[in-house]
């Protein structure tokens, strides 16, 4: 018999697989498909920016009583300070042990900011080692290198818009045969690339183009499974501080993540990961859940579980469904959502609006053990928990809170879980 | 709530594509050469070129194996590898079948002339000489994994000479051989009677034929159909009177169930009755785990399994995994690779040979290191091409995994290959 069954396999859906599996539970999990990491910088961002607020926020510790006066509902509200400095720790943690080390700002309160694929500042809690000498506190003037045909990624912008922000910052180009001899590549191709390179090639070409002092910004294509020791050599070789900048999607250091927890998780903790399982239905008894019915070729399959985790995401991850019309529904339970049911309130007229978008804040509401409520407050079902962006009251694209909302919640669920007896 | 039986054309899922990239950064294929630019380019992105009675925009969507490792990482239940294989019909249909594709379209004639007189064609087939002229006259890979014709009858031979001492029991099960196990491998179609057999039940082996995948693949649509009307002939009425039909080739099974009916838009009853009366023959076993009898004997092995592309396409878990860790001292380890590369024709055509053998080289990999830690003999897979090609790959023998269930209840030979 399953202990848990995990549905989604994005960061939060990953990481409560890995923290259950570790705690002893027969762990599954059972995904349409990977997660919103690949699309995003493979940073850790906690909280950048406040509702309504232009200025990033320095300590997302110190902001967060600000954040949930405003958003009391909010998964941090539940989580408390604690309980998000706990998971933070224990991902940091994980991913050091894992061989993908993850650092922060000196001061372990503050975010950092690092240049955006666009040239902007970015607040991030943690980033890959690989981005950190990108940190805009430091002095160094920046040397923003793309490679000729690399079609996903814009140094000219970058340099540009750093220097408008005060930033001594220029741009060269590379030819790509460095890398590879392919016509037609992707960034994930080059990183593949760059495992097998004559590394030599390339850190003579960047010693040739950099100037004495300055760091060198790269796109995020510094290898796949010998990432580390990829940068490291270069940064030996040239004598300069290198540091990766995300690029457009497919974002490698997003696959990177992605890899070592679905490595650990399925290798390591021998726990199951199934993908191209979209759960459509299930069956409850007497407040609890007895399975959960995925399509497939046929029929549908039926998962038994002692204990069921919803980690489906937001609307992007497919957490939700709509209608052309409005309404708005959680697509396997179908639990209260607090999304605006019209979608004509869905967004402001604003498009940048600092607030936000109502419906990005929509989801489901949990109680304080992570359990979703019905609308009368009661947990929906015995033995069913949810984390990630699924949860109600926070607006990951605003306030950037997506990853640490996926790693607190995940963390507490597996907690709140693990202890409730069923 | 979503209805389990809903699904969208290909041509119209490709609006629930969000261009995460999540396909392209999974893509075997694109990995391996840039031939094919990825799932995404080939399919929703040149989808929205494709209009009927234009020229196709692109070509490079013949590239695309088919593996479906697009579709099971699509965070949006996009059918990318049903809009490429429909686009791989519309350029078959602009611009014809090369020879060589409507040859490998036809493995089951092939299969039936070459049994006649299986040494003569095996020689003809596999000897150097032969091969280097397909090559060059044909565009089949000289070194590709070819099978070798039965010697020793096909399976309906064999099933003809078991049929009167066959077990009679209230209980049936109808057995779906296909190609492959009726011309070259008859012994895992054995294997498979004898395990069920085991399990109580009465085996039906009705007249059949090629599920149509070769064709389906290779874009001949129009053929393809005619294959399935044959099937659902033959086997429609055993479905309709409640049947179950398993199959041992997932490949096969799969076309049954969901990939013709997909992409030949078949929606009527009598195909939605035979669909549902397909399964896996691990699928169905786990299904029925509680009539599997337990006199297991003992095996203290280590079994490297790759859970093929088409298997894992059926969406249904890794059931064999899961029956054969029922046997004491069996240990499973799975491959978590992609593909094989052969993906069923595929890596048999000339330019696409170095590009499957590319692909593989991730499972090929894992085979070696799991033979030079464990001692490993076999490995395990449930598709037969994937079999052949593990074997051209890494040098090392492969196995349905149920051969190795027919093995643990003592009923099978594992190193012969032959039912005891």
């Amino acid at each position: 018999m399953t202990d848990l069954l995990i549905i989604g396999a994005g960061l939060s859906g990953l990481l409560a697989g890995v923290w259950a599996r570790r705690q002893g539970l027969r762990t599954r999990i059972a995904a349409t498909g990977l997660g919103a990491t690949h699309w995003h910088a493979g940073t850790i961002d906690a909280l950048g920016y406040l509702p309504g607020e232009d200025a990033p926020v320095r300590s997302p510790f110190a902001a967060l009583t600000r954040l949930t006066a405003a958003r009391p509902g909010h998964p941090y509200a539940l989580t408390g300070e604690a309980g998000l400095r706990e998971a933070l720790a224990a991902f940091r943690a994980l991913l050091d042990e894992l061989g993908l080390p993850y650092g922060g700002a000196a001061n372990p309160d503050e975010n950092l900011l690092l240049p955006s694929p666009a040239g902007a500042p970015r607040p991030v809690y943690l980033a890959p080692a690989a981005q950190l000498a990108g940190d805009m506190s430091r002095p160094e003037p920046y040397l923003l290198v793309g490679f000729q045909a690399l079609r996903d990624f814009y140094p000219t912008v970058i340099a540009e818009n750093l220097t408008k922000l005060g930033f001594r910052s220029r741009a060269e180009f590379l030819p790509i045969e460095l890398i590879t001899d392919r016509r037609d590549f992707s960034t994930i191709d080059l990183a593949r690339a760059m495992d097998s390179a004559d590394l030599s090639r390339l850190a003579n070409a960047l010693k040739r183009v950099a100037a004495p002092g300055e760091r060198i910004g790269l796109p995020a294509i510094l290898g796949l499974r010998r990432h580390g020791q990829i940068i490291a050599a270069l940064r030996e070789a040239v004598g300069a501080p290198i540091f990766e900048i995300p690029t457009l999607p497919p974002s490698v250091p997003g696959l990177r993540l992605t890899t070592v927890l679905r490595e650990h998780f399925e290798r390591d903790l021998h726990g199951r990961l199934d993908l191209g399982m979209t759960v459509i239905d299930f069956r409850a008894e007497a407040g609890r859940v007895t399975w959960v019915a995925s399509r497939a070729s046929a029929r549908p399959v039926r998962h038994r579980a002692r204990r069921f985790l919803l980690a489906t995401g937001g609307i992007l991850g497919g957490g939700f469904h709509s209608e052309p019309r409005g309404r708005v529904w959680e697509t396997i339970f179908d639990l209260p959502l607090t999304a605006p049911q019209k979608r004509s309130r869905w967004f402001r007229p604003d498009f940048l609006a600092p607030e936000g978008h109502p419906v990005f804040r929509g989801g489901v509401r949990v109680g304080p053990d992570f359990r979703p409520l019905t609308l009368a407050g009661e947990p929906a079902f015995e033995n069913l928990w949810a984390a990630g962006n699924l949860l109600a009251d926070s607006d990951p694209i605003s306030e950037r809170s997506l990853e640490g909302v996926a790693i607190a919640t995940a963390l507490a669920a597996v907690t709140s879980l693990i202890k409730t007896d069923v | 709530m979503f209805n389990a039986d809903t699904w969208l054309p290909p041509e119209a899922s490709l609006d629930q594509c969000i261009k995460c990239n999540i396909c392209v950064s999974y893509c075997p294929v694109a990995e391996a050469t840039d031939f094919f630019p990825g799932p995404k380019y080939a399919g929703p992105q040149a989808q929205r070129f494709r209009m009927a009675g234009q020229p196709a925009p692109d070509l490079s969507v013949d590239y695309c194996s088919g593996c479906r490792v697009c579709n099971e990482v699509c965070p949006n239940d996009v059918n990318i590898m049903e809009m490429n294989a429909r686009a791989r019909a519309a350029l078959v249909a602009e611009k014809g079948i090369p020879l060589r594709n409507r040859l490998l379209g036809r493995n089951e004639l092939m299969g039936k002339v070459g049994s006649h007189a299986p040494r003569l064609a095996n020689f003809a087939l596999h000897n150097p000489v032969s091969r280097v002229a397909a090559d060059a006259i044909f565009g089949i890979a000289k070194e590709a994994p070819l099978p070798r014709w039965s010697t020793t009858g096909t399976f309906v031979d064999w099933w003809e000479k078991h049929y009167p001492h066959r077990l009679i029991s209230d209980k049936k099960v109808v057995y779906f051989h296909g190609c492959a196990t009726m011309y070259y491998e008859p012994f895992i179609g054995k294997a498979a009677v004898a395990v069920l057999e085991h399990m109580g039940y009465e085996v039906i082996v009705p007249p059949q034929n090629c599920c149509g995948l070769p064709m389906l693949s290779n874009g001949e649509f129009k053929a393809a159909g005619k294959l399935y009307d044959n099937n659902l002939r033959k086997l429609g009425p055993l479905a309709a009177e409640g049947y179950d039909i398993v199959g041992t080739s997932t490949s096969c099974t799969l076309t049954l169930k969901e990939e013709a009916p997909h992409l030949l838009d078949r929606h009527d009853e009598t195909t939605q009755a035979l669909t549902h009366a397909v399964w896996d023959i691990f699928e169905w076993i786990r299904e029925h785990e509680d009539e599997l009898p337990r006199d297991f004997i003992q095996m203290e092995m280590v079994i490297p399994y790759h859970p093929p592309c088409q298997y894992r396409a059926h969406r249904v878990g890794r059931p064999s995994m899961d029956v054969l860790a029922l046997i004491p001292g069996v240990e499973v380890h799975e491959s978590h690779a992609r593909c094989c590369g052969i993906a069923g024709t595929y890596g048999y055509k000339k330019e696409k040979y170095d590009i499957a053998m590319k692909v593989g080289q991730e499972l090929f990999s894992f085979i070696l290191e799991e033979e030079e830690h464990h001692h490993t003999e076999f490995n395990a897979c449930d598709s037969e091409t994937c079999r052949w090609q593990i074997e051209h790959g890494t040098g090392q023998e492969s196995r349905h995994p149920i051969e190795i269930l027919a093995a643990a209840y003592g009923l099978y030979d594992l190193e012969t290959r032959t039912t005891l």
